[in-house]
């Protein structure tokens, strides 16, 4: 009998979970991994400060000096410097000579070493928590050129009740929507708390989804600004960018491009700019520094570069006396660049996933119908592209603007095979070319067509120019786009022969598209969640699964899963030397941090001599 | 009695003080929750009763042929409206026939293209679909908080004083048979 029920298929899942449930098993993994979280940032700051510290020390000793020179200060002064100095060392030799020491002076002088970056990066942090907090949402609105619904289109108008509808089933004030103009399906929440929270939609998802779709969408985003998820979002952010102005900071010696940054920040922070200009100086400046937390080598680079300038003396000079510096800096930038990759990242990305979970759980709440959100995801993750001007934010879209999941890979290439065979016939239609027989319609044969006339366009078939010229105009119609972005093909063939004028044409044209194509290199490198190796977003699955144990009616392919053997021989096979790799990095980073020191030390020690020489002290 | 018993009783005095108040005041916001979500549906029902007017209008000038209708719809809101004052139950009962009278409406509006084509009456149909989508959405609301003030009233430690402090448990909304008939009217 027993064997009969187990044969009897089950539908729908068999582990059902309540949205009430649901919830509150994510709000617990959200509370565990907050504090791993808040341990990596421990962890990853403890190293840091050993770094920074010196570095202070340094800083406040030459001030000192210079202070001196003009206001004599007390001698107890310099006696308390040097029983500081003291505690530090015996902290030092315990640690590094393994000599004995009394636990209260061993205490004392870990707090000596520690305290003073700690303090400086728990104020930086708090300086940028208030920077960004005053700057509000208008920075972000701007960039991503948000205007309101129009209440007169059939199609904005219900955007806008259904967000007032699960504003009502949340119990919450209804959020501010605002649509952006793009073709790609996706929406997000922005904002810094629920009270400036906006709802942020793309054209595309109000023209794709359903009026249940919609719902289950934007039931998420307001269920996520009902959880708080903004705070949290926030405070991650601000952590990133407190790392990168850190960074910045210890870079400004050295880089004219992080002494521009720090300048901006500056100006911001003092001159209070009110308004629509100050909000979008915000978001440039949050930009900036989260672009500076990943390993930026530009300002180091031009350092040791000697051959494209012509390196002046006074530069020389100044490179030589910030010799210490450099340690220091490579140190951080070393120790920041691993211990975020490899702790602080994963951590914040796993975190933000349970959100994200937390969010569906909600929407389910709120709509009470797990299919409208199982499908919109699906659609959207099929129509996903790059939002413009969103790029940083990509961790508060519904589904990953950018980046690939395995899921959908192949389907949007073959839609745009489609959409190209389409072009190509509609482009061919009052074409009396003998070169473009009846469009075939299977795709691929039609890209082979495409390829064969180019290619006779190439070598001066003026029928194949021709046909391709109105392939041209056709496909950038299609694409939304101007013909000037696509190359001429009259110039192509014309520059086959050696034509100058039209080798020119080309070269401004590749330069143009080289151009575009670093702009959006450099939006996208400033995006917090794609450093990581850690994704923000869960996979279209996991959260396919998790609707479906909520009673949606997924189907989901049982295939594919990656047979848990693989995995463990895998991890056997490359277990070790990712082991030593790591070994190695961290020893590294003790070397760079022992460096640093050294070459400071050496430093005062030059400085203290010059100052004894001139008889100052 | 030592100083350390009375230090206990004092302590225990103290702590029962501090839970009860926290008690007592955790109940009043809750009821305060349900009370707010009641009021929530009250203004979607309002809502409703303010855009059938202008419905009606609309709809008039394409369908001369289905006076009853109309009048129909026209006579439910006046009911409905009447009704907004008197006891929920009687109140209920109106708002029903009242989505009955508008989904019958929308079902004979079918018959007329022009008037589905029109504009105004695509946003008209749109706000109404969307109030009862609200007033659904603000009952669940009032659902959900009323079962919480349910269960935070009927779970141990706070079930001790509930009752004693007149907290009661609220009533839940249910479907009707009406509702449930309705539900299947598609816009």
């Amino acid at each position: 009998m027993a064997t009969e029920d187990s044969n009897i298929s089950v539908i729908g899942p068999r582990d059902r979970e309540s949205f009430f449930d649901a919830q509150r098993r994510n709000r617990r993994a959200t509370w565990r991994l907050s504090a791993v979280s808040v341990l990596a940032a421990v962890v990853m700051g403890i190293p840091l400060a050993l770094i920074v510290t010196p570095l202070i020390y340094a800083v406040a000793l030459i001030g000192a000096y210079i202070v001196n020179y003009f206001l004599p200060l007390p001698a107890g002064f310099w006696q308390q410097a040097d029983r500081f100095a003291r505690f530090a060392m015996i902290a030092g030799n315990w640690l590094f000579a393994h000599q004995p020491a009394n636990p209260q002076s061993l205490a004392l002088g870990a707090a000596v070493l520690l305290l003073p970056g700690a303090i400086l990066s728990a104020g930086l942090w708090l300086g940028v928590n208030a920077l960004f907090r005053r700057a509000g949402v208008g920075g972000a609105l701007l960039a991503l050129k948000a205007r309101e619904p129009n209440p007169a289109d059939l199609k904005e108008l219900r955007l806008s009740d259904v967000v007032q509808e699960m504003a009502i089933a949340a119990g919450l004030p209804a959020p501010r929507v605002m649509l952006i103009d793009a073709h790609a399906a996706n929406a997000a929440v922005i904002g810094t708390s629920p009270d400036d929270a906006r709802i942020v939609v793309s054209r595309g998802l109000v023209e794709q989804l359903s009026r249940d779709e919609l719902q289950g969408a934007l039931a998420h985003l307001v269920a996520s600004i009902g959880n708080g998820d903004l705070r949290i979002a926030f405070r991650v952010t601000s952590v990133f960018e407190t790392c990168g102005l850190l960074v910045a900071l210890i870079n400004s010696p050295f880089g004219p491009q992080s002494r521009r940054t720090l300048w901006r920040i500056l100006r911001y922070g003092l001159g209070g700019k009110g308004g629509a200009g100050g909000a979008e100086e915000a978001a440039a400046v949050a930009a900036l520094l989260t672009h500076g937390a990943g390993l930026e080598t530009d300002d180091i680079d031009r350092l040791f570069d000697t051959t494209s300038s012509r390196k002046s003396r006074l530069r020389s000079i100044r490179n030589f006396l910030l010799f210490p510096i450099f340690f220091t800096n490579a140190a951080i930038k070393l120790s920041l660049w691993f211990f975020s990759s490899s702790m602080l990242e994963p951590s914040v990305a796993l975190l933000w996933r349970t959100r994200i979970y937390l969010a569906d759980a909600g929407a389910v709440q709120l709509t009470r119908n797990p299919d409208g959100l199982a499908e919109a995801l699906r659609k959207l993750n099929s129509e996903r592209g790059p939002i413009p001007g969103g790029e940083w934010a990509s961790h508060l879209f519904l589904v990953n603007p950018g980046g690939s999941d395995r899921m959908n890979d192949e389907k949007p290439d073959a839609e745009r095979q489609q959409m190209l065979a389409r072009v190509w016939a509609a482009s061919g239609g009052g074409n009396s070319s003998n070169l473009s027989p009846p469009a075939s319609a299977d795709p691929p044969s039609v890209l082979k067509e495409i390829a064969a006339t180019g290619r006779a366009a190439m070598a001066g078939d003026q029928n194949a120019i021709a046909r391709m010229q109105a392939f041209r105009q056709a496909a950038a119609s299609a694409l939304g786009t101007t013909p000037a972005e696509m190359p001429d093909w009259a110039d192509i063939a014309a520059a086959q022969h050696g034509d100058a004028a039209a080798l020119q044409h080309l070269g401004e044209f590749s330069r143009k598209t080289a151009a575009q194509e670093t702009q959006t290199d450099s939006g996208e490198s400033s995006d917090i969640s794609r450093t990581g190796f850690v994704g923000f977003h869960p996979s279209l699955k996991r959260r396919l699964k998790r609707l479906d144990r909520m009673g949606a009616h997924v189907r989901l392919e049982s295939d594919g899963r990656k047979p848990w053997i693989v995995i463990a021989v895998l991890s056997v096979l490359l277990g070790p030397p990712l082991l030593a790799a790591v070994a190695l990095l961290l020893l590294l980073i003790a070397i760079m941090t022992m460096a640093s020191l050294t070459f400071l030390v050496v430093w005062l020690a030059f400085i203290h001599a010059a100052v004894g020489l001139l008889g100052l002290h | 009695m030592t100083g350390l018993q009375e230090g206990v009783a004092v302590g225990t005095g103290g702590a029962a003080s501090i839970w009860l108040v926290w008690a007592y005041n955790s109940l009043v916001a809750l009821r305060m929750r349900t009370q707010n979500a009641w009021a929530e549906v009250d203004v979607q029902l309002k809502r409703r009763h303010d855009l059938i007017p202008n419905l009606v209008e609309t709809a008039r000038g394409y369908m001369q042929h289905e006076r009853s209708t109309l009048e129909a719809v026209t006579q439910a809101r006046t009911q409905a409206v009447a009704a907004s004052a008197g006891p929920p139950a009687q109140r209920m009962a109106a708002e029903s026939a009242l989505t009955a009278a508008i989904g019958n409406l929308f079902a004979v509006a079918e018959n007329y293209p022009q008037l589905r084509a029109t504009e105004n009456m695509q946003l008209l149909q749109e706000e109404i679909t969307s109030t009862e989508n609200r007033i659904a959405a603000a009952r669940q609301f009032y659902n959900d908080e009323t079962m919480r003030y349910n269960t935070a009233q009927a779970t141990f430690p706070r079930s001790l004083m509930a009752r004693p402090f007149g907290f009661s448990p609220g009533t839940m909304f249910a479907a009707d048979e009406a509702d449930r008939a309705n539900a299947q009217v598609k816009f």
